[in-house]
């Protein structure tokens, strides 16, 4: 579903991807970790290319998104985006925020994007704040928006960047909850996180990146309990000290 | 003697509406078209053509570094010899307008780009075209850091309409030279004038407070 071959990225001299090679599968949940300045998120940025890779290739769903003159409105609107500031848009209404795509993108008519929106707002728990503006939701039912606005594109591929990073303590399960639903239901997800419990319940497969590399990709019961490397091993340890 | 001349400025006021109406021309047609161009060229300014940007940002910076006054004359009186031939009226406007828009684009960038880089992220995520982003994301957000502004230059253009009189436009400020020279009263006649341009600009300067006033309580709430 997702393929990296020899993917490179640079930001000026920093080499942020250095020879990426991954390949994910349709069905297939996959946590991305790793300290802060990695390049986990710009991993996940690439895909629905919010960041251009500069060599190698990147096919999504059969299309090359390494290839300027692919059609990006078709790969994106196969692929849901959630990100850690949410990004919902502050002058619609939640109801708004899941219509405006399927209306402008799908074509989809008015009343039916409504009721698509309704029926995904209520999926992950919202029925009765359809109406209420992001201001007056808090952070976790904002992400949660965040999700639907995705997931009414009926969307490939999920990807999270650091979905819970930004929330309070208390509303990071009901957001994590919300994604476990889709693992189960099947979709393919890929999520950077640093929430390990979430990595071992969910995820098929743990793809640990420092400085820019790829260094481990294990199931997440291998990776927590013996990690292949040292840095695997030192990343585990300052975040599980605590 | 004053009351003289009072009876006097009394009789020519149908003259001075007259200027009322010249200016409300020359600045009504002004507003409407350094509007349409400023919003233009305020969002390719906000753009990503950098020649444009550039192209763009030369002409904000000449109009806005050089009197109001010798762009008018450069209109009216040099451009004739290049064998473009313009009246005063279409010299007058085409001037303003161009002042105008120059001050727009700048308002119309500037609340563009305050909009969150996230709000487009997450539209072209959605995979929303570059004029969907704009129209339905970008611009309804920015449009709360450029009205107040706006409102406030278009009170600045209707003022600076008065400079029009220079080259013969006969608004409310030339009706003011013609009638002082009847009437010797200048504070009388030039208090008309102004109390004239007031009642023309302090609605505007109303709806400008009134809309920052609703824009902060916006952004608070949003």
């Amino acid at each position: 579903m997702i393929s990296f071959k020899n993917v490179n990225k640079w930001y000026g001299d920093l080499h942020v991807l250095n020879n990426i090679d991954l390949e994910i599968a349709a069905g297939e949940v996959v946590v991305v970790c790793g300290p802060s300045g990695s390049g986990k998120s710009t991993l996940i940025r690439c895909i629905n290319r919010l960041e251009p890779i500069q060599e190698g290739e990147l096919v999504v769903d059969n299309m090359a998104v390494h290839d300027k003159n692919t059609n990006m409105t078709k790969v994106r609107a196969e692929i849901g985006f959630v990100f850690q500031s949410f990004n919902l848009y502050p002058h619609m209404t939640a109801l708004q925020n899941t219509t405006i795509a399927p209306i402008k993108v799908r074509k989809m008519k008015k009343a039916d994007a409504e009721e698509l929106g309704r029926e995904t707002l209520a999926r992950v728990g919202l029925k009765d704040r359809i109406y209420s503006y992001p201001a007056q939701l808090s952070g976790g039912q904002q992400q949660r928006v965040a999700i639907a606005r995705g997931l009414c594109m009926n969307p490939k591929i999920m990807l999270f960047d650091e979905p819970t990073s930004a929330l309070d303590p208390e509303m990071i399960g009901e957001v994590l909850d919300t994604i476990k639903m889709l693992a189960k239901g099947g979709m393919t997800l890929v999520v950077v996180t640093h929430e390990m419990g979430f990595a071992r319940e969910v995820a098929n497969r743990v793809v640990f990146m420092d400085d820019g590399h790829i260094v481990e990709v294990a199931p997440p019961i291998d990776f927590f309990t013996n990690a292949q490397t040292e840095r695997g091993k030192a990343f585990l340890s300052s975040i599980l000290s605590h | 003697m004053w009351s003289f001349y009072f009876h006097e400025l009394m009789r020519s006021l149908p003259f001075f509406m007259k200027g009322v109406w010249m200016t409300v021309a020359v600045a009504g047609l002004s507003l409407i078209a350094g509007t349409v161009v400023g919003f233009i060229c305020g969002i390719i300014r906000a753009g990503r053509n950098k020649i444009l940007r550039a192209v763009i940002g030369v002409w904000v910076d000449i109009v806005r570094g050089t009197p109001f006054l010798v762009q008018i004359f450069i209109i009216f009186f040099i451009l004739p010899g290049a064998g473009i031939e313009l009246d005063a009226f279409s010299a007058a406007v085409i001037a303003l307008s161009n002042l105008t828009a120059s001050f727009i684009c700048e308002i119309v960038a500037g609340g563009i780009l305050s909009v969150p880089k996230g709000q487009r992220e997450a539209a072209t995520a959605s995979g929303l075209s570059q004029y969907h982003q704009l129209r339905f994301i970008v611009l309804p957000q920015a449009m709360r850091t450029i009205l107040p502004p706006l409102v406030g230059q278009y009170v600045l253009s209707i003022k600076d309409s008065s400079v029009v009189s220079a080259i013969g436009v006969v608004d409310i400020t030339r009706v003011g030279w013609f009638t002082v020279q009847r009437i010797p009263e200048g504070i009388m006649v030039f208090g008309l004038v102004g109390l004239l341009y007031f009642a023309i600009c302090y609605p505007l300067i109303n709806l400008s407070g009134y809309l920052e006033r609703r824009m902060t309580v916006m952004t608070i709430r949003l």
